[in-house]
């Protein structure tokens, strides 16, 4: 009797060759060097007039994306934006393999191992309160939209000394006041509401004017009672477009239209994007999985078009795509795909993408690289001044 | 936990516990040895062989072999800081979980404590009766109604078997082949599959399982017991007939707040939570099988929310912990995600949103067929079911099935299509 092999990696590994000749081919015609980093840039309170927008989508195996079997579940990724892009083939998480530790990791450029819900801040700055410190940005310059709810405002700021929520970004969880509204609607026995489109815009919207924004999660400028104005028009006009659109409805798709929202009226420096509906694993349903995968593929590219036809984005953004980790192999003694706890290749090994201004040319690169690689990264192109970090930065990213 | 009469622990073991054996143990052997102990009248009897075995290996081990086999764990939690932990000995929490997850030490830790776990077993493999324990049967379906594709059905299972062609045609009018399976049988043809499986030796509910995403198969081997309520061979789980259970579990995991404190207080008032009365009767009656629930919805993994998820961990808790020698699970239908309150709710999305709940068969298919295979492998990772094992996967839609099986099985060379039958007959001279 055989014995299936437990790590889909070694699937990979046999046609990987096949998959980078492919991947190769695409990139023919593309590789000559771009001639500057068209657009100029804005210069706010200072910095390089570089802009980023970071979009992470939770934990996904090689096996369902960048492999021979996952590109159909990719098709944007590896079909529009990978043969423009700079491709690092094996992105690694080191650290805590959990939604809090890993996202706190990626931004703060050192390896984090505070509490998994998010009840403590990390401990080292943040590239938010870097770039808001050392270039006296403002907050509204920097922003998290964010599907997951193993997250809380604390991925904004860190707890280190000097730094901390001062310096810290906007927070928003717009999946959050959804499940906010539907737990409203129940408790008030108006779940009849649930099935018209209009009652639930107006569940949303009332849930806005509640006001509860500590209880959503949220950190939005310094007030947490009374919504700025400005940030209260940018929710309304994501959820009208959420609600009435009569697209999917899903916790990444109002995420996407937050942030594009977001985008448009606050052109944020730093901004960055967190999707979720991947982790439906966890339940155990792997179309829902793979579902969730085609929506996050989906939304980067949209995301990639929203920055080329924005003049505030348009050449002078750097789009950086990455998942937080992989997720467990099948056979694992934590049940597959399901969780990410495994120390496996499966779980540990990603990918990267980059986008945009600071990619000098298309390339795939066979390097490992580190999740802490990129805050230093990151706050380079930005014009942060030098950062403490774990991390090293990655010499193909150009600012 | 609503206890019943504690039974009395074995005499060597209570003799070693006397001696003080818990208490020379690393603080994170603790919270599982003594959660063990405190349940032992709810272990499965495997359960309790494995634990024994465990306890009576360190009793016997002198000061000097104590100290070395737990040295890596120990320098580890130094190391780790553990006593400065606000750390459960008592039992297995999520704060435990977490602190351990969370510390750089921590993969480093998972190896230590397994190469104790491994020591244990080599040492009882030298004094274990070598019998197999006879024949084991894993019997998977795919019902009618998930739409699969014959060319890439069994793609993810890489070869390890081979795929059979049935004649399913006898069994569809009146019901399931899954049905049809569990109930033909005549006493001159060795009888029923569960009948077959009650009568070898050292038979008990915890030998053989019946998994349902739905009720039917259940209901069905609910009617060949002597009264019609419950067939006392078996373990019957039915997702249907648990949904008051599981309500009543996804209620109050509902009102956890996002917090490790909360969590463990909800956790710790469902595992006391008296829920015998939420449990139909198959259930209800067996202590051991309801606190298998109980732990089986408070370890996640999806069971309290999709039926095919329920299915396949409980496979999967069933061979992890009580080795059973028949599992017949059969996997079914899920709803699509309704508009906007999936994003918000996915248990009971019916009470949330009353637009009507709608089949997503393709979706469904695809998940039973990722699923088949998840029970194959977390069979396979136990030496039990490496050699004397059939694992037949069903696709009723695609009169097929996926095979693997040592070479005597008498289908394993099959070209012809199988009757069913034919294909029953061999399953029980399989068991027999």
């Amino acid at each position: 009797m055989r014995v299936i092999s437990g790590n889909p990696d070694a699937t990979i590994d046999r046609s990987k060759r096949d998959f980078l000749r492919a991947a190769m081919a695409l990139l023919a015609g593309l590789s000559l060097p771009r001639t500057s980093l068209a657009g100029g840039g804005q210069h706010g309170a200072g910095g390089s007039g570089q802009r980023v927008v970071m979009v992470v989508f939770g934990g996904v195996r090689r096996i369902e994306t960048f492999s021979p079997q996952g590109l159909v579940n990719i098709p944007h990724l590896s079909g529009d934006l990978l043969p423009q892009s700079l491709f690092y083939r094996d992105a690694r998480n080191e650290g805590v393999t959990a939604h809090f530790n890993a996202i706190s990791s990626i931004l703060t450029g050192n390896w984090q191992r505070v509490d998994d819900w998010g009840k403590l801040a990390p401990t080292t700055p943040t590239l938010f309160e870097q770039f808001r410190k050392g270039l006296g940005a403002a907050q509204s310059d920097t922003w998290v939209v964010a599907s997951n709810k193993a997250l809380t405002n604390l991925i904004g700021a860190s707890s280190a000394t000097d730094y901390g929520p001062p310096y810290g970004a906007n927070v928003v969880f717009p999946k959050q006041l959804m499940v906010a509204a539907v737990a409203n609607a129940l408790r008030a026995g108006r779940s009849r509401n649930m099935a018209d489109r209009a009652k639930i815009e107006a569940e949303l919207q009332s849930m806005l004017e509640a006001g509860n924004y500590e209880g959503l999660g949220w950190s939005v400028f310094d007030a947490a009672e009374r919504l700025d104005p400005r940030v209260r028009g940018t929710i309304e006009e994501a959820i009208t477009s959420f609600v009435r659109s009569g697209g999917p409805t899903s916790g990444d798709e109002l995420t996407f239209l937050v942030s594009r929202e977001v985008m448009r009226r606050f052109s944020p420096r730093l901004l960055v994007v967190i999707f979720s509906d991947v982790e439906v694993a966890h339940f155990g349903s792997y179309a829902m999985h793979v579902g969730g995968i085609r929506t996050g593929d989906r939304l980067s590219y949209q995301m990639w078009q929203e920055i080329q036809a924005n003049s505030e984005y348009k050449g002078k953004t750097t789009m950086v795509v990455m998942p937080e980790f992989g997720r467990d192999p099948d056979g694992s003694t934590t049940n597959g795909f399901f969780n990410h706890r495994g120390d496996t290749e499966s779980t540990r090994g990603t990918w990267m993408m980059a986008l945009g201004a600071a990619v000098e040319k298309p390339q795939i690169i066979e390097r490992p690289i580190r999740h802490v690689d990129l805050c230093a990264t990151l706050g380079d192109l930005l014009g942060c001044p030098p950062m403490e970090s774990q991390g090293v930065r990655l010499k193909e990213l150009r600012g | 936990m609503n206890k019943q009469v504690q039974e009395k622990l074995p005499e060597k073991l209570q003799e070693a516990l006397d001696k003080g054996l818990l208490k020379r143990l690393p603080i994170t052997f603790q919270p599982f040895t003594r959660q063990q102990l405190r349940d032992w009248d709810v272990l499965f009897p495997y359960e309790r062989q494995s634990i024994l075995r465990l306890l009576l290996y360190l009793a016997s081990l002198n000061e000097q072999q104590f100290t070395e086999l737990f040295r890596e764990v120990a320098q580890l939690e130094e190391k780790m800081g553990v006593r400065g932990w606000q750390f459960s000995t008592e039992e297995q929490t999520i704060l435990n979980a977490s602190l351990l997850a969370r510390s750089r030490y921590y993969q480093d830790w998972r190896k230590a404590v397994q190469k104790v776990f491994d020591a244990a077993e080599q040492h009882a493999e030298g004094e274990k009766n070598t019998a197999t324990g006879g024949n084991r049967l894993i019997l998977m379906i795919m019902p009618q109604v998930l739409p699969l594709e014959r060319a890439k059905v069994w793609e993810r299972w890489q070869g390890v078997g081979r795929p059979v062609r049935l004649d399913l045609a006898m069994s569809r009018e009146t019901q399931s082949a899954a049905e049809a399976l569990l109930s033909a049988g005549s006493a001159g043809e060795g009888g029923r599959l569960l009948e077959v499986v009650s009568r070898r030796p050292n038979a008990s509910p915890a030998d053989c399982w019946v998994l349902d995403a739905g009720s039917r198969l259940v209901d069905c081997a609910l009617r060949q017991g002597p009264s019609g309520t419950g067939a006392p061979t078996a373990t019957l789980l039915s997702n249907e007939r648990l949904a008051t259970l599981r309500q009543n579990f996804s209620r109050e995991v509902n009102t956890m707040r996002k917090d490790l404190a909360d969590a463990d207080a909800v956790f710790d008032r469902l595992r006391k939570a008296d829920v015998t009365a939420w449990c139909p009767p198959e259930v209800a009656s067996v202590p051991v099988i309801r606190e298998f629930l109980r732990s089986l919805y408070l370890s996640g993994n999806g069971a309290l929310i999709f039926s095919n998820s329920f299915v396949e961990w409980s496979a999967s808790e069933a061979f992890r912990r009580a080795r059973p020698s028949f599992v017949m699970a059969q996997f079914g239908v899920r709803s699509k995600p309704k508009p906007f309150t999936s994003v918000a709710v996915f248990d009971n999305p019916d009470e949330v949103n009353p637009l009507p709940a709608v089949d997503d068969l393709p979706g469904s298919a695809l998940d039973a067929q990722v699923l088949a295979l998840y029970v194959w492998l977390a069979a396979s990772r136990y030496d039990d079911y490496r050699r004397n094992t059939v694992c037949l996967c069903i696709a009723e839609s695609l009169s097929e099935a996926y095979v693997i099986a040592p070479p005597e099985f008498a289908l394993w060379h099959e070209a012809e299509p199988v009757s069913l039958d034919r294909l029953r007959t061999t399953l029980t001279q399989w068991l027999a």
